[in-house]
């Protein structure tokens, strides 16, 4: 895989290469196929060099991390519970009440909990009302949402949402409330800890109107969390192998064996529930969207046009064909984190996140086992690859009716928000009240009570309303340790694909010709489809939208990178 | 004896009476006289205007490169472009098919159920057993898709109930709701739990509305049940299947739409893809915009009024009312 040896950093001068070129994506020329439909182009935003951001002014830590990392693919760690200092003395007093739409996975907690009030009073008496949406659908009914104005005052954006936009930097100028003249240049007085966040991640939230002119560029949102390393991995029921006798896989033919060790159809055991988005990089295909640079040919190549897009294509056919994934897997509508829990499947494709969580209801005796990831995996001896992306998470963006002074009460809320591990306003809006949500163990961590679990730790509520000051790895001292040894282990075999820094969108003909393409891979991974069929598939892509993006990423990447 | 009798008209003291002339009412008389009657009409027709009538009318962004982030008055017009590119997708033709086929299958194997099953009611005479039965088949039209798909991928599912119990007989397991190859069938069955005892409704609307007699006199001639059924019963039913088929014929190119997108997963894109779920994927999930699902939902609308009137016309020559009396 390409990767470019060293970010290039970005120039102004580079920024209207750029801007240039989402011009002439927006303006579907030559791209667009049909002639007089100008509205489907991609769009091409950089996220550096602009003189609008807020002046960056450093916030002293009150505590120290206990393990120093190398973050943020690799960041630091807390072992121990510190007695957290409180961030911000000068409260703010607000009056209004707004209502921001956030994502919920399972059930939404109950607005009337203690939970909410309490941080209301805490960042002075503004209060936000939220609008929980289905995580599930989330990002493909925001959509609708915005367009009608119907999410209220805010809505909180994921990163891996944007997706499910036609166009996301034309929806974001167009329908959310511009911040620069309110945060741009020193804003430390009023809110010292939106100006201690990194300057990327504000730049990140850099948004322009019209892509031909870098003066339109604006900071439309306020930028999540700033993180970088593996987000997702593969969990393995380690106590389950282990009973088997079998060893951690470290290679994806040992993964195979494995598998067939372990699975037992007639007996409704198997390896996996569901295996699609994660695997990838097993095959070393990565890179932006699919794309990666070829130097020999000077142009972007697909992984679906490398012959390791076919090994991946038979090994998931494989675990077919041998029975080693569950039956009804097609359906995508099992629940794997259950089936695991039940011992019914040995691996799950997920967000670490959860690998922090099996293992704490183990702690709590509310499950049996323990889940621990895959180490990265390669085929046929080749080295394994990590692709990792330093970058804000999301962000939540303001509705563009609101005054000023209603963001300015909003960006008071923000700045309590961004106080980082080892204040009172991060214990609050982690962990909730002491006695109610969490209560502190014999060793004294904080730990959630069922409350606190329902209310506070399970929904994203305002967790992720803006981006902290710095983030650590925290917690259960032990996952945090096994979390920061992980780390540790796969750093020399990260990758960071091409256009760092920079927000890049592939026309929408091309993201339609993704849509059938995944629905093809389905259909040969799941045997509805023949592995032969693949030549034909890409052919298919590559005539309807693939080419358009290979122009697209590849204009794109020699603005950027030049052709070498 | 003979009288001749005159024909001219009668001496009559009353002079002939002028015909009689009505003034014409004002709007404002007219207005005073029908005003509950409008009254009625009013929330009929607001919800046409409202709910039919004026979104109708953004049909016109099938013609334009709509965004809907500009003014709508600077949406270039752009002719016929995005039925070119909805024509020119080579997932359109398969959607289209598929969207065909699954609308015969309706119209041959789960229209004439629904009148198979009006007519067992129909011959049911204990009131009880009837109303038992009339419960179960109408049922589960209440139950949503996601129901019963879920309850079809639980009992005739790879991992569900039927499956599980061939293979503890020793048999193999089952493939059935994840196979492109039988999908058919299940959406038959699907079709036939759900909704045929819906459709049975009107046609018993229909059936109580034979006159008695006719069948008594028709077995008193000597006729069996099943002359009686094909001289009374069903010619008596005719004009609603006529009127029923038409509709049918006219709703052609909408089969629905969570059926298959619910099952899409599971049977792949090829088996389930009709012309809804094809608006949807293209235009919402892979981003191709209002005006790309517009354009292929204006087509969808114009072949359907094209195939009404088309099969009422067709009624019409055949002697039937249709869906409007030929004046």
């Amino acid at each position: 895989m390409a990767t470019p040896s060293e970010s290039a950093p970005f120039k102004r001068r580079s920024l209207f290469k750029v801007a240039g070129l989402g011009a002439a994506g927006a303006a579907g020329l030559p791209l667009a196929a049909c002639a007089g439909i100008e509205s489907d182009g991609g769009s091409t935003q950089e996220s550096e060099g602009f003189d609008f951001l807020p002046d960056h002014e450093e916030w002293p830590l009150p505590v120290q991390p206990d393990l120093v990392g190398e973050p943020p693919h690799h960041p630091s760690a807390f072992t121990s519970y510190p007695d957290p200092a409180q961030a911000v003395t000068d409260l703010p007093s607000g009056t209004g009440t707004y209502e921001i739409t956030v994502p919920c996975w399972g059930a939404a907690p109950a607005q009337d909990d203690p939970y909410f009030a309490t941080l209301a009073d805490s960042w002075g008496g503004t209060v936000l009302k939220l609008r929980q949406g289905d995580g599930m659908t989330y990002g493909d009914t925001a959509v609708q949402w915005i367009k009608a104005d119907e999410y209220g005052d805010g809505i909180a954006l994921f990163n891996w949402m944007t997706g499910s936009f036609g166009n996301f930097r034309e929806t974001v100028v167009n329908s959310f409330y511009d911040l620069s003249e309110i945060v741009e240049g020193d804003i430390a007085d009023r809110w010292p800890l939106l100006a201690a966040i990194p300057s990327a991640a504000w730049g990140q939230a850099v948004f322009s109107k019209d892509p031909d002119d870098p003066e339109t560029a604006g900071i439309y949102g306020i930028p999540m969390n700033y993180s970088g390393g593996q987000g997702n991995g593969i969990l393995a029921r380690t106590d389950l192998l282990e009973a088997e006798g079998l060893a951690m896989p470290t290679t994806v033919e040992e993964l195979l064996e494995v598998c067939r060790a372990w699975s037992d159809d007639a007996n409704g055991r198997w390896a996996f529930a569901g295996l699609d988005w994660f695997l990838g990089q097993w095959f070393g295909l990565g890179g932006i969207d699919g794309w990666n640079w070829d130097p020999e040919q000077k142009k972007m190549i697909n992984n679906i046009e490398l012959p390791e897009f076919t090994e991946l294509m038979e090994f998931r056919r494989t675990l077919w064909d041998e029975k080693l994934i569950h039956p009804d897997a097609p359906t995508g509508t099992l629940d794997a984190a259950a089936m695991q829990m039940a011992g019914q499947v040995m691996f799950t494709q997920d967000n670490l996140v959860r690998w922090n969580d099996y293992n704490l209801l183990v702690k709590k005796g509310e499950a049996e086992g323990a889940v621990a990831p895959l180490p990265p995996l390669a085929a046929k001896g080749r080295t394994p690859i990590v692709p990792v992306s330093a970058g804000i998470g999301g962000w939540t963006f303001l509705n563009k009716g609101l005054s000023k002074e209603q963001v300015e009460e909003i960006l008071d809320v923000a700045n309590w928000t961004a106080a980082p591990y080892g204040t009172t306003e991060w214990e609050l809006l982690n962990y909730g009240v002491e006695g109610t949500h969490f209560e502190m163990d014999a060793d004294g961590n904080p730990a959630y009570t069922a409350v606190g679990s329902e209310v506070v730790q399970n929904p994203v509520n305002l967790k992720a309303f803006a981006c902290q000051v710095d983030t650590f790895l925290t917690g259960d001292p032990d996952m945090v340790a096994a979390r920061f040894e992980y780390n540790a282990s796969i750093k020399e075999y990260f990758v960071e694909p091409p256009f760092q820094g920079i927000r890049i969108e592939a026309p929408a003909e091309a993201k339609a010709a993704g849509t059938t393409l995944w629905d093809q891979q389905q259909d040969v991974a799941y045997g509805r489809a023949e592995l032969s069929s693949i030549p034909e598939m890409v052919e298919t892509y590559m005539k309807n939208g693939g080419e358009v993006a290979r122009e697209y990423y590849t204009e794109a990447y020699k603005n950027v990178y030049g052709d070498e | 004896m003979a009288t001749l009798q005159s024909t001219a008209p009668p001496d009559t003291d009353d002079a002939p009476r002028p015909p009689v002339v009505r003034r014409k009412r004002t709007v404002v008389q007219r207005l005073r006289h029908d005003w509950p009657l409008l009254l009625l009409a009013l929330p009929v027709v607001a919800h046409l205007m409202v709910f039919h009538y004026w979104p109708s009318a953004w049909n016109i962004i099938a013609f334009m490169d709509y965004s809907p982030y500009r003014p709508f008055w600077e949406n270039p017009f752009v002719g016929f472009a995005w039925f070119a590119r909805v024509f020119n997708d080579p997932y359109f033709a398969p959607a289209l098919l598929n969207t065909l086929k699954f609308s015969v299958l309706n119209l041959l194997f789960m229209f004439p159920l629904s009148i198979v099953l009006a007519l067992a009611m129909n011959s049911i005479i204990s009131l009880k057993v009837r109303s038992t039965f009339q419960s179960v088949v109408y049922l589960p039209h209440f139950f949503s898709w996601v129901l019963v798909v879920t309850v079809f991928v639980q009992v005739l599912g790879a991992d569900g109930l039927v499956s599980n119990w061939i293979m503890g007989s020793g048999g193999e397991r089952l493939n059935f709701t994840s196979n492109p190859d039988t999908f058919l069938l299940l959406v038959w069955m699907q079709w036939a739990w759900k909704d045929a005892g819906w459709g049975m409704i009107i046609f018993l609307a229909a059936l109580a509305s034979i006159n008695p007699s006719l069948y008594e006199a028709a077995a008193s001639d000597g006729a069996g049940r099943w002359r009686r059924m094909w001289h009374i019963t069903l010619p008596g039913i005719r004009p609603v299947i006529i009127l029923l088929l038409i509709l049918q014929i006219g709703g052609i190119l909408t089969v629905g739409f969570e059926q298959y997108q619910l099952q899409r997963q599971a049977v792949g894109y090829q088996a389930t893809e009709v012309l809804d779920t094809y608006v949807y994927y293209q235009s919402i999930i892979g981003n191709q915009g209002e005006s790309f699902g517009t354009a292929a939902g204006l087509f969808k609308g114009v072949i359907g009024l094209i195939l009404i009137l088309v099969s009422n016309n067709i009624a019409h020559r055949l002697g039937e009312q249709g869906i409007y009396q030929k004046s």
